[in-house]
């Protein structure tokens, strides 16, 4: 068992090698993990301004631009989630993220009205933006990360290993790979444990995150129709198939509080909420 | 490759851990893990004048917190390839130890977590946890991180070594760049 850990996408990810593999085996392992990573770092960082979400959310209403495939993938999941959950999953909600001093200043004067579309994607990735909004990719893009990490050990040739992004993980290989989950009332400690074997899974809560800003709590996770801030001291995790739509899914079930949601069974998912 | 069965290997790492966190990499495995190319390291740990500590709060936007930094200077022959600094940060839940590899131009070159340990300590209640580990007298020494377990939770955010990146970026320009 090999493992290390970097910080990328705002939060400590951690890849964990079961393979017995020798030590120039595991270091292009964890070099193509990492690199990975670091790419979907790159293009979606709300904080850098080089970034592809930097770039979108630089232009001007009706303005056209072009995309990585990566960030072109998450936007169409992104909008697709936000379609199918009827607003409830919003990446369109930055700044409120801004306004709460989660995420800095754009020097954009942006709404978060989640009524009408934001953005449009074609199939070779040019974005129209169709609202002044800011987006952040911080709901659904470690999940995506977590799964170009794992697609990159498996070319590798690496038979099994765990991938977490902050609490978004996917594992592969023969052996189920344990994973204990916080008790979001009490954050240092363990309130289950699942086994995860060849799939994804998620958690959301706002227990790391809740802060008073002016007289006001507040946590990063904001309502996608209202665009208040959850404060519960509840998490939902979720089961799936792959990374992003576990993470993007632990939004619709912590923001409807329906762990037996319908539309979890569309996209192969279970939930629970602790 | 063959599979491994995990609960062995994960209770063989564990007996020689800590209770509370994780080990990703021992200083020396660091070295190797940044600077692979690299045929020695030697101690370059930096003392940083008055006027170097002004000027590393000016560019970094950040106290410079520290005037004694733990460096080494990874080698290849006598080529230098750069330097290698060590740093922890303290957060409201977390204790981190880590360390920065710096490129002789003093950019950043790679940046490895040794370290993780939750500071309030860490229990685990559930008894489905526990049940697996019954009989197994090496259990005893528990350990969570070193392989047993990984934890899904809230995203914890990892500011704390975003700015202790930024300020040994910043100490990197004012005393290590060639």
């Amino acid at each position: 068992m090999k493992r290390r850990a970097q910080p990328w996408l705002g939060t400590l990810v951690e890849v964990t090698l079961a393979d017995a593999l020798y030590e120039t085996a595991a270091a292009s392992a964890f070099d193509a993990a990492f690199g990975a990573i670091a790419e979907v770092h790159r293009l979606m960082s709300f904080h850098d301004a080089a970034s592809d979400v930097s770039r979108i959310n630089q232009m001007a209403v009706d303005s056209v631009l072009q995309v990585d495939g990566h960030t072109a993938a998450v936007l169409r999941a992104a909008l697709d989630m936000s379609t199918a959950t009827g607003g409830l999953f919003n990446i369109a909600c930055a700044s409120k993220l801004v306004q709460w001093d989660y995420l800095p200043g754009a020097g954009v004067d942006a709404n978060t009205d989640a009524g009408r579309p934001t953005l449009h994607v074609d199939e070779a990735g040019n974005v129209r933006k169709l609202a002044p909004v800011l987006i952040d990719l911080g709901g659904i893009a470690k999940g995506y990360a977590v799964d170009v990490a794992i697609a990159a050990l498996q070319r590798q040739g690496v038979a099994a290993a765990c991938v977490n992004a902050g609490g978004d993980l996917r594992a592969f290989g023969e052996s189920p790979f344990p994973v204990m989950v916080r008790d979001p009332r009490s954050p240092g400690q363990i309130a289950c444990q699942i086994d995860l074997d060849n799939a994804a899974m998620a958690t959301s809560g706002s227990y790391f995150s809740q802060k008073t800003v002016r007289g006001q709590l507040r946590s990063a996770l904001v309502h996608g129709i209202d665009g208040s801030a959850l404060v519960d001291s509840v998490s939902a995790t979720v089961l799936a198939p792959d990374c992003m739509t576990a993470d993007a899914l632990t939004k619709l079930v912590l923001l409807s509080n329906d762990p037996r949601h319908p539309l979890l069974q569309r996209f192969g998912a279970t939930a629970f909420i602790i | 490759m063959k599979p491994i069965n995990m609960t062995v290997l994960a209770l063989a790492a564990g007996a020689a851990s800590n209770a509370f966190g994780t080990q990703y990499l021992t200083v020396e495995q660091a070295q190797q893990a940044m600077f692979p190319d690299a045929s020695g390291f030697k101690d370059a740990s930096l003392q940083l004048s008055a006027e170097q500590m002004k000027q590393v709060e000016k560019l970094s936007g950040l106290p410079a917190r520290s005037v004694a930094w733990r460096v080494f200077a990874a080698y290849k022959g006598d080529t230098q390839l750069g330097y290698m600094v060590l740093d922890d940060v303290v957060g409201k839940f977390e204790l981190i130890s880590y360390a920065v590899a710096v490129n002789p131009d003093a950019s950043i070159k790679q940046i490895e977590i040794l370290t993780y340990r939750e500071s309030h300590g860490f229990e685990i209640k559930s008894p489905a946890w526990r049940k697996q580990f019954v009989g197994k007298t090496a259990a005893a020494g528990l350990a969570i991180g070193d392989g047993i377990a990984s934890i899904s939770g809230a995203t914890l955010s990892c500011t704390h070594v975003t700015d202790g990146v930024r300020r040994i970026a910043a100490i990197a320009q004012v005393a290590l760049k060639k």
